[in-house]
Formats: structure tokens, sequence, C-alpha cells
């Protein structure tokens, strides 16, 4: 018996050491990688906001929720892991004393029962995923699986691994209970006793050497899952909690963050020689991007709700994520030896380059974006269904099509269960490909100049601002026409119009129904007229974070100049800059949305809608207002208090399909696969409404144009009209 | 290689433009600014050659008030190396062939392979000043091309005219003029725009380059506005119902417009 | 009266009829005497010189002429000025024209007006400048003035002249031959023009319905000698390639005349044709944006409409 606890113990600690090692020597290899990366400011601000996300989002495993089944299978898979640390306890116990317990409460019935019941709950989990993945299975599903491009083999040797866990954990419990020294002797542990009654009829010495076995085992399995959890997906158990942590709160949509330098926002007016303008190589990412990288589990949830992947474009954000997270790993030699210098202006630092071995070298020099057009896969951004993507020294790493296709929607941030920040990924490559490499899509040259030039995406003259004025009934206070030079006491608002408010032909529609609504319920308010430009964030969106920066610092100077206060818009894009972004300019104002403003007064009864509809109305999320400013209820109120019937479509609310326009979309040709406003006017049409109501002038011309071209097929969409929630207030209110 | 690239601050040609009563001069100051877009693909075609040929210089130059500068800026932001402002009060009001005067000084001597125009300005539209600067320089002109190609120290274009294409080749120097769609003009990059800010950009009066100011100014043009007028604004268009003679309809509107 | 120099265009011999609407013009201010530079010199080209009223044909015959661009013409001209001290030389507004008026106004410090849509007995020239939204009477103070003129500025009419030949010939300076014309290629015969540089456009949309539908716009386009555009809708659309979308994401044009066929006028479409001088829309939808922005405008079938356009286009032009 005494040497039979040697042999034990001797193999236990063998195996523990000898695998820990190299477990240890890859754990200070990742954190070192991590801190390789590039500063990152202000990610630790506000630690109560970062331990409650802690606590809902990952003990929570809230976002993991929003999918009900699959989320029920990871919280057993979570929990049961949190839970079986202790069993981890009782199996190193076991190696020195044969019937080791957890002091105090290891004897207890309860901790037995609940040890025996998560890893039940563990192989229940594991059960359910292996059902989604073979009925989601991406080989014959194609794109069309969440886990197109994931690697599936991976994936299946995790759950076999669980699965190993499992087995050999109740192997050695139950041959414990057999030899009587299992610490839950008295109860409580019942897949234990079950599995035990089955050992029993083998005999003592059997179970004697299954009890040694199985805890060999069961320690062989743990550490060898550890070892392939830190070189495989399954590293999102470490780095995630880390990733949470650290990540914007409460999340990364709404502003894009500033350009900074050494913790400090970028001077724009005489940037530092070694300032970075974007990213234009994985060297220049910051470790929150590696820990991001490192966190992704590919899941596809991202994947799943992205506009531009379910309209067949090459760009997925999960697999962009994996792609540079691979990068990370390829180039990790670089990464780690490498001193200051900028890869992406072709600045190397040329001793770590000539440490590096000739492949590793290649990678590092290859083209970090550019295009891979007639390349393999190129539809799928170079994946294949397994994960596998096409490389070559001369390819480009990142597709600029995939980089562009991008609407900056935001569905992909707001699935993220591990909370990678997609979108500033994306746009600080962006940032590269404007400010720095100058290749970005000929379309937005048009954009840029209309914006510098005339202040406004179309190139319209300012004289034509006012134009609106001209067509309503009603005075309208302009700024400074009676001399005044800060916004007078007695107005309420200040009316940003915006540059479609003031140009395009529907959205000037919206802009004169709110003006008309405030007029009747006796809200004061007052326009720039000519003095109001872009607010910016089509060309922040796009990249051009310079043009951004010099609009916004007009913009922002006049309205502190004015001392506005309140302002509403009708735009979700001007609200949103408005709103959060220009405070990182100085310009703190409150914003409104006018379906906020116009649901007050509606509530307040200063607006009464007298003629309710009486058609069925299906109410569009724009992403600038819903995803991104959590701006959800207003808009649904308000349809709601004026007509009979609403429908909502499948995706709506938080997981709302965008209408292609976003993220400086609107000002690009979309030339591949097929359109998303058609996705989402079909969508909408599907609904039987008769009215689908927007809040967002870009996404009514890109919903007004899918729905007018499927009225050019017989008998489709047959009176769908596509109208801003203030005409159908509008309507109902007038008599 | 050494290329001077002459470019226009115009006023923004989607802007409404006044002539100013009084001297009947455009109006600039009502008006944005912006570097004349044509000059750009000149701007753009000069460092096309200068990257193919592996080495040389571009210098831009520019005639204007002080605003000019800011076309210059641009210029230098797309990678043009260096910039000379010709800019004195005694110019302003300077017809095309003053214009052509002062340039021609300004560019004389200075050892330029090849002088580069955009076609015309968005303001004027009279394409005569590359025309004319080759006159005055006794260079080989080429003007109109929609293509360049500068090798072995010649250069051949095709000019796009009103027959189609001719070839034309010279041995340089020469000056040629290039149409829009011959590039695609860069975007200057953020870099360009920093790197613009440091570049040397040689400021010149009228004395300096050496001019006659009898030659140059309003009190020189050869050509006088008599009056003009401001059109009475575009009248709202007529929009008739289609009653079977439409067609017929727009074809005698266009006839009355001297379309057709 | 004093003698007015007109050049002669000319295309494979025979006189184009912006020669004779400058003969026209020139009549109103002396006696007008047409020079012919270049070889091919034909009766037929003396015929039409004399039925519009050019006493004399100045005629420089010889490769050399036309071997170089441009500046052998000037060179010519500036002869002619100093021999015959014309009182106004007329030279058509073409790119070329406009080139070597160019050059002999710096020969000849004289003084040079462009793109004149107009020309009083007294030499006051009108144009229309800034897209039209400006008229300008100007004159020149200096030299012999030197007018270019745009065609269709005022309509031909006949007056028999002698047309007599007087050959001239000029050593053309060392400057006038560096640059040689090596090769031409005429353009294709109903090729269209380039979008961007066409004189006028003839643009389809949603309204077209389908690929098929751009046979009436393309039909209307060869009439008008014009290129034809699209909208995005109906480039999304696939029914016509995407490098011909007029807008935002798509190509700016600002020709003399753009008929919008079937587009609604949305400002992405606008923002790529606004500043057109004259905008001819044709829609189905009387409340179509584009109404707004039309010279001229008719609510009605373009299947209908057009057909019926290009076939008066046709007949007009004979």
């Amino acid at each position: 018996m005494e040497s039979d606890m040697v042999l034990r113990l001797i193999v236990g600690l063998a195996l523990t050491i000898g695998i820990l090692a190299f477990a240890g020597r890859r754990m200070a290899f990742l954190v070192k990688l991590a801190r390789s990366g590039k500063p990152a400011s202000g990610r630790l601000t506000d630690p109560t906001a970062r331990v409650e996300a802690e606590a809902v989002e990952v003990l929570g495993q809230r976002k993991l929720l929003k999918w009900t089944i699959p989320g029920i299978a990871h919280v057993f898979a979570f929990w049961g892991f949190l839970v079986l640390g202790a069993t981890i306890l009782e199996v190193y116990g076991a190696l020195f004393i044969s019937d080791f317990a957890i002091p105090i409460v290891g004897h207890w019935s309860l901790v037995g029962f609940l040890e025996d019941l998560f890893g039940l709950l563990v192989l229940v989990g594991i059960s359910i995923f292996a059902i989604l993945r073979l009925r989601n299975n991406p080989e014959k599903r194609g794109r069309w699986s969440r886990f197109f491009g994931s690697h599936t083999s991976g994936a299946w040797i995790i759950l076999f691994m669980i699965f190993n866990v499992v087995w050999t954990l109740f192997l050695y419990r139950a041959a414990q209970y057999n030899t009587g020294v299992f610490p839950f002797m008295d109860g409580g542990a019942f897949v234990t006793e079950t599995v035990a009654s089955w050992l029993e009829p083998l005999g003592e010495t059997a179970n004697e050497w299954l009890e040694t076995i199985g805890i060999w085992l069961q320690i062989a399995v743990v550490l060898l899952f550890l070892l392939i959890v830190l070189h495989s997906k399954h590293l999102h158990i470490g780095a995630a909690p880390v990733n949470v942590f650290t990540s914007r709160r409460p999340n990364a949509l709404g502003p894009l963050l500033p350009m900074m330098y050494n913790g400090e926002p970028l001077n724009f007016e005489d940037p530092p020689e070694d300032a970075l303008f974007g990213k234009g190589h994985i060297a220049e990412f910051t470790w929150k991007g590696y820990v991001d990288f490192m966190s992704c589990t590919e899941c596809g949830r991202c994947q799943s709700q992205c506009p531009a992947w379910n309209t067949e474009k090459p760009l997925s954000p999960k697999l962009m994520i994996m792609n540079l997270r691979d990068t990370m790993f390829a180039q990790s030699d670089y990464l780690l030896a490498a001193k200051g210098k900028h890869p992406g202006l072709g600045e190397f630092d040329e001793a770590a380059l000539n440490s590096l071995s000739p492949e590793v070298r290649a990678e590092v020099e290859r083209p970090f974006i550019g295009s891979r057009e007639g390349s393999e896969h190129s539809a799928e951004d170079g994946y294949t269904f397994d994960g596998h993507r096409s490389t070559g020294a001369d390819l480009a790493i990142i597709d600029e099509e995939a980089l562009w296709n991008c609407t900056t929607c935001g569905a992909c941030v707001n699935q993220c269960p591990v909370d990678i920040e997609h979108i500033d990924h994306f746009i600080d490559m962006r940032r590269n490909q404007v400010m720095i490499a100058s290749d970005f899509p000929t379309e937005l040259n048009g954009l840029f100049k209309n914006l510098e030039n005339k202040g406004n995406p179309w190139g319209m003259n300012a004289s034509d601002r006012n134009a609106w004025i001209g067509e309503v009934d009603f005075d309208v206070a302009v700024f400074g026409a009676n001399g005044e030079d800060t916004i007078p006491a007695d107005v309420d608002y200040l009316f940003w119009v915006g540059c479609a408010g003031a140009f395009e032909d529907r959205a000037k529609r919206t802009t004169k129904n709110v003006a008309e609504l405030m007029h009747i319920a006796g809200v004061k308010f007052m326009v720039l007229g000519e003095g109001e430009t872009c607010t910016g964030d089509p060309a922040r969106r796009a990249g051009n974070e310079f043009l951004f920066q010099m609009q916004a610092a007009q913009n922002v100077e006049v309205l502190n100049e004015i001392k506005a206060t309140k302002i509403v818009v009708t735009c979700p894009h001007c609200l949103n800059t408005l709103k959060r972004e220009y405070p990182q300019l100085g310009g703190n104002y409150d914003v409104v949305h006018h379906t906020e403003l116009l649901n007050d007064l509606v509530k307040a009864g200063r607006l009464t809608p007298v003629n309710k509809i009486d058609k069925t109305v299906t109410y569009h999320d724009p992403c600038y207002l819903g995803r991104h400013n959590k701006i959800y209820t207003p808009p649904r109120e308000l349809v709601g208090a004026t007509v009979e019937n609403t429908v909502e479509m499948e995706r709506s609310g938080d997981k709302s399909f965008c209408c292609g326009a976003g993220g400086a979309r609107m000002w690009m040709e979309e030339k591949i696969g097929t359109r998303i406003n058609q996705n989402r006017g079909d969508e909408a049409i599907a609904t039987g409404a008769k009215r689908i109501a927007v809040a967002c002038p870009f996404c009514s011309v890109m919903l007004n144009d899918a729905v007018t071209s499927r009225q050019q097929e017989e008998g489709r969409a047959v009176g769908v009209e596509v109208v801003d929630v203030s005409t159908l207030l509008l309507n109902a209110t007038k008599s | 290689m050494k290329i001077a690239v002459c470019v226009k601050q115009v006023p923004d040609s989607w802007a409404e433009k006044k002539l100013r009563d009084g001297d009947a001069i455009l109006d600039r100051e009502s008006v944005e600014g912006v570097m004349n877009e044509l000059d750009e693909y000149a701007v753009e075609e000069a460092l096309k050659i200068v990257e193919a040929n592996g080495s040389g210089e571009v210098v831009v130059v520019s005639m204007g008030p002080d605003r000019a500068a800011e076309a210059v800026r641009k210029a230098l932001s797309m990678g043009a190396d260096s910039g000379i402002h010709l800019a004195d009060a005694s110019l302003a009001g300077s017809d095309a062939v003053a214009t052509s005067y002062a340039l021609a000084k300004v560019i004389d001597g200075r050892g330029f392979d090849l002088v580069l125009f955009g076609s015309e300005s968005t303001d004027a539209r009279m394409s005569v000043v590359p025309a004319m600067v080759a006159e005055r320089l006794g260079l080989a002109q080429l003007t109109f091309a929609n293509k360049v190609e500068v090798a072995g120290g010649s250069v051949t274009i095709d000019r796009v005219s009103d027959n189609g294409i001719e070839t034309i080749t010279a041995t340089l120097p020469a000056v040629v003029s290039v149409v829009e769609k011959i590039n695609e003009p860069r975007y200057p990059s953020f870099k360009g725009i920093m790197a613009a800010k440091k570049k040397p950009v040689e400021t010149l009066s009228a004395a300096d380059a050496g001019l006659d100011t009898a030659q140059i100014g309003l009190g020189a043009a050869w050509s006088k506005v008599d009056s003009f007028a401001a059109r009475p604004p575009k009248a709202a268009g007529v929009v008739v119902q289609d009653e079977g003679n439409g067609g017929i309809a727009i074809a005698d509107f266009l006839a009355a417009q001297k379309v057709l | 009266m004093g003698e007015v120099l007109v050049l002669v265009e000319a295309a494979d011999g025979s006189v184009k009829k912006v020669t004779t609407e400058l003969l026209t013009l020139a009549r109103t201010v002396g006696e007008p005497s047409a020079v012919w530079i270049g070889p091919g010199y034909t009766d037929a080209a003396a015929a039409t010189l004399g039925e519009f009223g050019a006493a004399k044909v100045y005629v420089a015959d010889g490769a050399q002429y036309v071997d170089h661009p441009i500046a052998p013409k000037a060179e010519v001209l500036a002869k002619l000025v100093a021999d015959v001290s014309p009182v106004a030389v007329l030279v058509p507004s073409s790119a070329e024209g406009k080139e070597v008026a160019a050059r002999l106004a710096v020969r000849t410090n004289s003084g040079i007006i462009t793109d004149a849509i107009g020309l009083t007995s007294d030499l006051v020239a009108t144009q229309s400048i800034f897209g039209g939204s400006t008229v300008v009477q100007s004159k020149v103070a200096n030299g012999t003035p030197i007018i270019t003129v745009r065609p269709n500025s005022t309509a031909p009419v006949a007056a028999a002249g002698a047309a007599a030949r007087v050959d001239v010939s000029v050593d053309l300076s060392e400057a006038a031959t560096k640059a040689k014309v090596t090769g031409r290629a005429v353009a294709q015969k109903g090729g269209r023009p380039e979008l961007t540089e066409a004189a006028i456009v003839v643009s389809g949309g949603r309204g077209v319905g389908a690929a098929e539908g751009f046979g009436v716009v393309e039909a209307l386009a060869d009439a008008l000698g014009a290129a034809v555009g699209a909208s995005r809708a109906a480039t999304d659309a696939g029914w016509y390639p995407h490098t011909f979308q007029v807008g935002q994401t798509g190509k700016t044009v600002s020709p003399q005349l753009y008929i919008a066929n079937g587009i609604s006028g949305a400002i992405q479409h606008r923002a790529g044709m606004q500043t057109s001088k004259l905008i001819v829309a044709v829609n189905k939808d009387a409340e179509a944006p584009m109404f707004e922005l039309a010279d001229f405008g008719v609510v009605g079938d373009l299947f209908v409409v057009l057909p019926q356009l290009t076939e008066e286009v046709n007949k007009r032009k004979g």
C-alpha cells in the first residue's frame, strides 16, 4: 500500500512538472507577446464598472445568453469548470493522502452533489455543443454556418478533451468510492455512486488500481487540456476575463477612439515624428488589440450578424480577427524582438529583422493591407470552411475589400461574448489606408473633397442650407439673423439640421416635419443655417481622422462660442458625433434625437395624435440610434402612438440589420455580393407592413431604394412606403 | 529630370461665381478657393514621371494672391518637392497674355526639362496659357495630353483632338498640358500634408521675377470688359405632360436653346 | 472695309460648318478672307468658302504646316497679320483653334478673346461665362483683335465671294518645328464620346426598367452624338456597366446638355450632374425631384417620348 502511494505520487508529480514546464513557458510567452503591443490608454479607469463587467459578462455569462441554447450550454461548461476546480484540489490531494478531503467543506454532501451535478452538466453542455456543430456543419452549410472558417477540428478535439476530463473524473471518484477513500461517502455524489456500482463487481484490487490509474489519467488529461488550451482558440479561457476587464465600458460602440500618442490625444497640428496614424502592420496594434485577438473563440456570432457577410461579401468580423491573431502569432518572433519602429511606414527594426528565420522574416515583410483579388477563396476572405487561408509571400494579409466592406453597424461588437472591439481595429486600419498609404476606394475622393471644400458630402452650396425654410409656412429662427452672438435664453433647442436634412429630398421632409411639430408644440428652436457643416462622421468612419478633427474642431468652436447647450438632431450619425464624440474635443452638449424629443412631447400632451393611421407599420432600428446609442424605446413608443398596428422584424432592437449606409458606405459602391439594403428591405416587406418607419436619413434612402426596386417587379411590395417616424406623427397630429 | 507644374488657385468650381462691380474682375474673396482641379492631374502626372524615372524634382509654380499659397501647399502635400509663388499686387487683373508673360519669366532659366499644366482652369476656361508659355519660351508644345511618356530625353504624348488622337513627340525641354482622365490624382496622405509644411516655397514679387510692370495687371490687359450682366436667375423649368408629342416638344426646346 | 482673317477648319478636304458661321460673322466686321493652312485644298473647299463670302483665300499648302502641331498655323497667321493688317482674326473655338489664337496673340502683341458667342460690327464680343451665369461684353484693346468663336453662335448665311486664291508660305521657326506629329488615330465613327468629356449626356435610371430598356437611351445618345450615362439604381441593378454611373459614387459630369430619363433625381445622382448647363428630364412620375432641377421636363413614358425625340433629332439634323 505504501509503495503504491509512492508510485502514485511520483508518476503524478512527474506528469505535472513535465507538462507544467511546457505550459509555463507558453504562458510566459503569451504574456510577453501581449505586453509587446503598443500602449493603450484608459483601460483601467472606472474599476467599479470593470468589476461589474466581470461579474455580469464573465460570471453571469450575459452576452452568451443572448442566444438561449448555446448560451445555456456554455453556462454549464463554464460553471462546471469553476466548480470542478474543487476536484482538481481533491485529485492532487489524493496524490499525497489516499483519503484526502478539502478542509472544512470537504465532506459535505452538498459539495459532493454539486461536483457531480456540474460534472454531469458539463457533459450535457458538450453534448449540446456537439449537436450544434453537427447541425451547423460549415462543410455542408458553407458561409451560412457561423462556424464557417473556424477551426472545426480543433473544436472537436476540445470537446473530446472535455469529455475525457469528465469521464476520468468519474472513473477515479467511483474507484475511490469502492475503495472507501472517497470524501463523500455519506451521499450526495450521485453520479459517482452510480458509476461505482458498475465498477464494484470488478473487485477490490481492480478498483484500487483503477483509483490510481484514474487519478493519473485525470491529472494527465487536465494538464494536457491546459496545454491544448494555451495553443488553441480555447485560449479565451484565460484571455477573455482579462479582455472583458480591460474592455471599453459600457461597450466599444458609439464614439470611435481618438488617435493617441503616449497616452495623450494626438496633436494633429504638430504630430511627433514617431506618431502612428492608424495601423498599417500587426506590430502597430496595442496590447489590448493582441488580447482581443487571443480572446477570439471563433464562435461566429459576429459573423452570423454581419451585414457584409450576410450579403456574400468577403468581410467576416470573425475571420478578420482570426486573421489578425494568426498574423500576430506568425510574426511573434519579430514582435518580441523589435523596438520602436513603424513597419507600417516601411521602417523595420533591422536588428530584429535579421534575427528572424527566413520564413518569419518573409511573413513580417508581407504586405499588410492590400488587394487579394483573384486569390483563392477571395469571396470568403481567403478562408476555407475549416479555417485554412490561402497565403503567399506577395499576398496581402488583410484584404482591403473586406476592410472597406464594414458598415460599422456594431452588430459584431454587440454580440461578441468576449468584448472584442472589431470596429476600432477596422477603423484603425482604414486610418492607415487614408492617412499614410493614401490607398482607398476612389469614390471616397469625392466625399473628402466635398467635405473639405463645401462642408457637406454632396458638394452642395452652403447657401442652400436654408432652402427648406422657404418651404414651410411658419417662421424659423436662424442664428445671427437678428444679430445675436449667443443662443438666446428663451430658445429651447438648437436644431442641428444636418447635411441630409438640408439637402436630401426625403430628409428635408423630415426636417420640415420636425420643425412643424416643434412649432405646433410650442418648442422654441433655432437653426445655424449656413453656419452648419458636416459633423465629420463620414470622414471619421472612412478613416480620415485628420479631416474629422478639422471639422469637429470647427464645429465645437462654433457651438461653444454661441453657447449651445441643448441640441436636437434628426440624424443618428449627427447624434452620435455631437453627443458622444465631441466631448473628446471639449464639446459637451445635451443632444437628443427627434424621436426622443417628439416622444416626450406626446407624453407631455403637447402633441396629440388624433388620427391613428390604420396601416401596419414596422420600425427599422438605425444602427447609430439603436446599437450605438441604445435608443430603442422612444421611436417605438412614438410609432405606437400614431398607428393602429405594429409588427416587428425578426432582426430588430439590438439585432437590427444594417441598411448598408453606415461606416461611410453611403459614399462607396457596393459591387460584391447582394445588396445590404435589399436584404433588409425584403425583410421589412415580408412582415406585410405597409409602412416601414425609419429614424435616419440614410436608412431612409437605402430602404426606399430597396422597396422601389422590388416594386418594379409585378405585384411585389405594393403600396409599401418608407417614412420617417416624424411623418407618421405629423399625419396623425394634423386633423 | 526637373519638372515645373503650374497650378492655379480658383474659386470652387461648384460655387456661384461673380464678377466684381467696378473692375469686372472675378470676385475671388467671396468664394472658397481650391486648387484648379485639372492642375491636380498635372501634379499627379509630374509625380508619376519622376517616380518612373527613379529620380527628379517637381517644382510647383503658382501666380496669384496670397491665397494661392494654398494651392502650392496642396501640390506639395501630394508630393511635389518645392514651390514658387509669384505674388504681387501689381499682378491683379492680369489677362492670359500677361499671365503667360509672368509665368514664362519665372520658369525661364531654371533648367526645367518639362513644364506641365492642366489643360484649362475651371474659372476662365480659356486653355490658352500653356500654348502662350510655349510660344514665349520657344519650347515644343505638347498639349491636351491624355497620355505622357518621357524616355531618353524626349517626350511623347497622345493629344486629344476633335478628330481623334494625335501622337506628338519632341525632345526635351517641352511644355505639356494634360486633360482629365490621364490619371487619378492621389489624395494627399496625412504624412504628405505634414511634410508639405516643411518644404521650401520661394515667394517672388514682380520685381524679384524681373517683370516689367507695364506688361502686367489690369492696366496692361489687352482685352477689356465693356460691360457684364448676371443672367437672371435660372427660371423654374417648364414641365409638360406628354400628350403624344413629348419628344417633339423636347426637340423644339433644344432647337430654341441652340443645342440642336 | 478692312480685311478679316478667318482660320478655316476642315476635315477630309471639306470645310466644317463652324467656318461658314465665322465667315458670316466676319462679314459684319469687314471683308472676310479665309486662311487655309495645310495640304488638301480642293475646289469644293473653295466653292464653300466663296459661297459664304470669302473674298480671298490664303492658302499655305504644305505638309510641314500640319506635321507640327499648333505653332506653324500661328506663324502663318502672324505673317498674314503683318502683311495685310487685318481688322481682326477669327478662329473657331476648338481646342486647336484656341491654342493657335493664343500663340498668335503673343506673336503679334495682340489681345485675345476666347469663346465668343456673338460679335458686333465694332468688334465687341459677347461671352457667356461661369457656366452661363454671367454675360460679358468685351473688346480687344491692343494690337489686332484675335477672337475665337464658339460653334453654333450664329446661323451661316450665304453671300457670294470671289474666294480668290492667294498662296502664302512661311519659313517656320525652329521653335515651331520642335514638336512633331508622329501618328494620327481617327476617332472611331459611331464611337460614343467619353462620359466626362461629352458635350451631351443621355442618362437612364430606374425607369428604364431593364438592360434592354437602355436601347432607347442609346439610340437617342447616338442621334445626338452624346455619351450614355446611368444612375446608381440602373448600374446596381446590372442594367448598365458601373463605369457609366453618374453620381456621388460614380462620375461627375458637366455637359452642355444632360437628358435624364427615368431618373428620379436623388441627391446621390444630382451630386454628379447638377452643374450641367441645360437639363432635360423625362419621367413617368410628375413628383420626381429631377423636374425641379430641369430646364425642360416631360411627364411621360420614356419608351414613347425617347424614340419620338430620336426620330425628330435625326430628321432635323437631316
